[in-house]
């Protein structure tokens, strides 16, 4: 199972940091509120890094009375936050990528098993033609929530010197992403791929200059520069930042720095006339460039081709006119030194001459880049695009492998056990998880090799473990364990234990926990689940005291076997403490047990009690015959029910001594007598048997009931005597025949 | 049931669990405060914090910020505000302590604090849910698990309580909501009902138990009382159940959405409706008659945010991937709903003013 500690050395998941080992050892004082003595201590692993301490009483100690509890489980939280190991994010960032990726993901799963379902009927390969498009939409939804690079301030007068936009900076989890998307998703535009990785470069090159200097970071210092330059062009930093630019086809920018150059004003113009017309040529050169791709974003400059052919056509053209200019005779009248060989140089990389290209970029993606723009513009989809940056990466070798340089070797050698590695090293199980729809998207080799069934991982695929490993992820946190279901729900095998063991394992103390168990529950039809689970929760309130939510937990559960036994203690209760003005209290949870049979089991008893004792109570207030008589009604069903335990009628015969002696006449008939009186005597007898429970009665009682009991017999069978005779019925009671 | 949800609420990521919200008195016409109860999984600190939410510029999104907060020793369970000068917020918390948190109305920061301490004699265990008097003297009454029902009000040495009832634990509350200065209603356990009144004590005067299909029973998760209607009160719980019990008829519920409903397709939601409350922005058709019940809108685990009218006719406004624990209508402008999101974050959306009938 994923994340189970293992204690053999070399198999740790975990490695154990020995630094923590040297650290003074931290203590957490608990306060229990528990009276000593304490007879034991269970200690067991909670979620996250929670551990749960039970702590049990003496069982021998002395009752401390009602309020006296057996135990008491507390929970302690070891170390401090969780280690963030997701590139950069912080945990509540984390999180909210987390919940925001939820809905996609459960969209696309809802997707993909009705298309499953659509192919298998009729397998339209056009259907399948059709599926990357969801995935795309899916990769598009998840790639917003991992932020949007917007300008952070849009100054509205545009400011010549500024050659960098000021964006938030961006993150290596989304240009991981955004890789992934341009080579496994989108399959339109894989006939556009250099370009795709111009526009992915242009976005995410200063996230490399960590380990190397990059077009992006020399750009950033030449911004600064600029401010106090007065003649840019005797800067040999500035024709550095121009030539470095153009590589890697920023146009908009090379074109920008090359109208600050000083042939532009006015004051000079008439000296500089030809040196300004050569400035001016290179730049409409630069913004003509021709690109294929559909279209530019707003402020890039080029000119699009969408098909193969007008592309060829126009580069041929575009390339013509640059060794036109080359060649020209204007160089020789061009006075200014280093705007010659600035402008000439420009000239080189367009021409495509790699050892210009070499000295223009920065870390060999920028060269592999600056090849694809200038060496080999026609390059479609992936051929030869591995051996390209194999080369590329000897010319300029990176002093340590970088995140996402390791991604992209990892996707050009078609490699997708690499590709996932590296997501699962830099970005943790949240990528793995996610990334692995865009890696199955169009790629059935890819799709092989994730939903095989492998022996070693105990016969899921290496899918279904990412998937389980992440749902194990999110549910060792309290705010996001209730997301883990949807991932658990997608993985056939094992997905479904393990939700039952996450369910099981949530606090059923806190009301809105337990909701939330059971809603989930209800949404993938765990019915066992959802009633172990109200048993557990009807358990743990009936134990702490709270008498009524553990009825009604164990009433949703229809739990009979727990409520009859529940009931028994219940009864010992009340045999303690219910008097008549106590009842109020009982109210509330006697509501609860409804008056439908069979909901309560033993508790039943408990509904009729309660209405026996209000009758009784009335028969106390008042003289109303009607009244006595519902109240022997009810008595009657009482010691007939078999729900009403034994140790209950002697004090509901002793109750009833009032109904027994009533005034005017015999309220009970002879059967009715006969019956209690047979009850009385199975009470006798029961006392020699060994489970009889002994209830505190004074042989003066017994006896007095003995006593009204005959008394009562004695006048029933006169009064039935009389019925037989026609007309006398004084009171005009309706008494039953024999 | 109609769907209505095209409303675009703005959101505001707080990066911790979101357990109430509540809109409190409008100071001026440029800002707005909200109060809400907070929870950091991290720091596993809780606290009432008051936001103030500028800008109702149409053109610029409105922003919220934090303008001061109190810590509270444990996990708030309920929050409400007293409506009436001066502000005075009521929470109540899982370790069954309950504080009174006074704030300058203006600026929203919080200027003292006075509890009742988790002790022996007020509640044990957690605290289901508090009420706070928006007339009179800010009376509070709070209602537990432990089946008890205690009263505290602020005085002048502190605030002093005392106990009203006892159930020792034979029944739970859930909700509370007063009615009058001195009756209230009390929800809990198989969507059994309690009106209490205090000039009659000693227990509840009128109860309500459902005893409708097995297994259909729930928890009253919130209870609503409109200050016009005060014999009847609106109740949410479990199962989407929305239902108005009216005294004058207490065995005769009306039901608005929920297990109860002839036709289970007008219930917009089947899962836990956390909140309830009557919504004044939508101006029924016949309001005279005392019969009828007021719109109500709710809010549910499963995410729906929507608006109730007697006959089963339901509106959708907000349709959220994640549960909607609280929302809060603002009583001054009944067109803005505040909500927290299980997932994080505050949404807040206002409806269009003009067109406050029917959808």
């Amino acid at each position: 199972m994923p994340g189970m500690a293992s204690d053999a050395g070399d198999q740790t998941m975990i490695p154990l940091s020995s630094e923590v080992v040297r650290d003074e050892p931290e203590v957490h004082p608990l306060r229990l509120g528990l009276r000593p003595p304490i007879s034991g201590i269970s200690i067991s692993w909670s979620r996250g890094n929670l551990l749960r301490v039970a702590f049990f009483r003496d069982h021998d100690a002395p009752d401390g009375g009602e309020e006296d509890v057996g135990g008491k489980v507390v929970e302690v939280r070891l170390g401090g936050r969780a280690i963030d190991g997701c590139g950069g994010v912080d945990e509540a960032r984390r999180r909210r990528v987390s919940y925001g990726s939820v809905p996609a993901f459960a969209l696309l799963q809802g997707q993909k098993n009705s298309f499953a379902a659509v192919t298998r009927m009729s397998p339209y390969p056009s259907l399948r033609a059709e599926w990357w498009e969801n995935v795309l939409d899916y990769s598009k939804h998840i790639s917003s929530l991992l932020g949007d690079p917007k300008p952070l301030l849009s100054s509205v007068i545009d400011d010549p010197k500024t050659i960098l936009n000021k964006v938030e900076e961006p993150t290596y989890l989304k240009a991981a992403w955004e890789l992934l998307e341009i080579f496994y998703v989108d399959k339109q535009s894989l006939a556009w791929l250099p370009e795709q990785l111009v526009d992915w470069l242009a976005d995410y090159d200063r996230l490399l200059a960590r380990e190397s200097a990059t077009v992006h970071s020399n750009l950033v210092m030449l911004q600064k520069k600029l401010v106090s330059l007065q003649v840019v062009e005797d800067d040999p930093e500035y024709w550095e930042g121009v030539s470095q630019a153009l590589a890697i086809g920023w146009l908009e920018i090379v074109v920008k720095l090359l109208r600050l150059h000083g042939s532009y004003q006015l004051d000079q113009l008439g000296d500089r006339e030809t040196e300004n017309g050569l400035v001016e040529t290179v730049a409409v050169l630069v913004s003509t460039m021709p690109r294929m791709r559909p279209d530019l974003p707003p402020g890039k400059l080029g000119q699009c081709y969408k098909t193969k052919p007008d592309f060829v056509k126009a580069w041929e053209k575009w390339r013509e006119q640059i060794n036109k200019l080359d060649c020209s005779a204007f160089w020789f009248q061009c006075g200014h030194r280093q705007t010659r060989e600035g402008l000439k140089n420009l000239l080189q990389i367009m021409l495509g001459k790699v050892n210009y290209l070499n000295s223009a970029t920065g870390h060999w993606m920028e060269l592999c880049i600056s090849h694809f723009l200038y060496v080999r513009p026609f390059t479609m989809g992936l051929d030869g695009t591995y051996n390209l940056a194999q080369k590329c990466m000897q010319t300029k070798p990176m002093s340590q492998a970088h995140t996402l340089t390791g991604l992209l070797i990892g996707i050009l050698g078609e490699n997708t056990e690499v590709v996932l590695a590296k997501c699962s090293k830099a970005f943790g199980p949240w990528m793995v998880v996610h990334a692995m729809e865009l890696l199955t998207a169009e790629n059935t080799q890819a799709e092989a090799l994730l939903h095989e069934e492998r022996y070693n991982l105990g016969g899921i695929s290496i899918e279904e473990l990412n998937r389980l490993v992440y749902a194990q992820m999110l549910s060792s946190e309290a705010l996001t364990w209730q997301i883990a279901p949807v991932y658990l729900a997608s993985c056939p095998k094992q997905g479904f234990g393990l939700l039952d063991i996450l369910l099981y394992m949530q606090p059923v103390q806190h009301q809105r926990v337990l909701l939330k168990s059971l809603e989930i529950c209800r949404l993938y039809e765990l019915e066992s689940t959802s009633s172990t689970i109200m048993k557990i929760a009807g358990m743990y309130h009936w134990k702490h005291g709270r008498k009524g939510s553990g009825i009604f937990w164990l009433q949703q559960a229809r739990d009979e076997i727990r409520l009859n036994r529940i009931a028994q203690q219940l009864f010992d209760y009340i045999g303690k403490s219910i008097s008549d003005d106590s009842f109020k209290q009982w109210e509330g949870m006697i509501e609860l047990l409804g008056s439908e049979v069979g909901t309560a089991g033993g508790l039943e008893f408990l509904h009729k009690y309660r209405d026996y004792k209000k009758f009784l109570q009335h028969v106390r207030d008042g003289i109303a015959v009607d009244v006595a008589r519902q109240a022997v009604e009810s008595l009657i069903q009482l010691m007939r029910s078999p729900s009403t335990p034994q140790r209950f009628w002697l004090p509901l015969l002793r109750d009833s001594l009032k109904l027994l002696d009533w005034r005017d006449r015999p309220l009970l008939n002879v059967p009715e007598t006969n019956l209690l009186l047979s009850k009385l005597q199975e009470l006798s007898m029961a006392k020699l048997r060994p489970d009889f429970c002994q209830i505190e009665t004074s042989s003066q009682d017994l006896s007095s009931i003995r006593l009204a009991l005959a008394r009562n017999l004695g006048r029933a069978i006169l009064e039935e005597g009389n019925l037989n005779l026609p007309n006398i019925d004084p009171h005009g009671i309706h008494v039953r025949a024999t | 049931m109609s769907g209505g949800a095209d409303l675009q609420p703005h959101r505001f990521p707080q990066s911790k669990a979101i357990d109430a919200v509540r809109w409190l008195p409008q100071p001026s016409a440029f800002h707005r405060l909200v109060a809400a109860a907070v929870h950091d999984v991290d720091s596993e600190a809780s606290s009432v914090e008051i936001h103030a939410l500028t800008s109702q510029n149409p053109n610029r999104d409105p922003d919220l910020r934090l303008r001061s907060s109190w810590t509270s020793p444990s996990r708030i369970t309920s929050l409400k505000a007293s409506h009436k000068a001066p502000l005075l917020l009521a929470a109540s918390t899982a370790s069954g302590s309950l504080h009174f948190v006074l704030a300058d109305p203006v600026e929203g920061t919080v200027d003292s604090e006075l509890s009742v301490a988790a002790e022996e004699g007020f509640h044990r265990g957690p605290i289901s849910a508090v009420d706070i008097q928006i007339t009179g003297g800010g009376e509070c009454v709070s209602v537990g698990e432990d089946g008890r029902v205690n009263l505290a009000s602020v005085g002048e040495s502190g605030v002093g309580y005392r106990r009203v009832f006892d159930s020792k634990g034979l029944a739970s509350y859930a909700s509370v909501r007063w009615g009058s200065p001195a009756e209230f209603v009390t929800g809990g356990l198989g969507f059994g009902l309690h009106w209490w009144d205090q000039r009659r004590p000693g227990g509840p005067v009128t109860q309500f138990k459902s005893n409708w299909a097995r297994g259909a029973a729930g928890i009253v998760h919130s209870i609503d009382i409109h200050p016009s209607r005060k014999h009847a009160c609106v109740v949410g719980g479990s199962c989407g159940t929305v239902f108005s019990w009216d005294l004058r008829w207490p065995q005769q519920p009306v039901f608005l959405s929920g297990s109860g409903l002839s036709e289970p397709a007008n219930s917009p939601s089947e899962s836990e409706v956390w909140e309830v409350h009557y919504d004044s922005h939508i101006q029924s058709s016949n309001t005279a008659s005392t019969t009828k019940i007021l719109p109500v809108m709710m809010c549910s685990e499963d995410g729906i945010l929507a608006t109730l009218e007697q006959g089963g006719e339901s509106t959708v406004v907000l349709a959220e991937p994640c549960a909607i624990n609280t929302f809060d209508i603002d009583p001054q402008n009944p067109s803005d709903v505040i909500c927290g999101l299980e997932w994080e974050s505050i949404a807040i959306l206002t409806r269009p003013r003009d067109s406050p009938v029917m959808y």
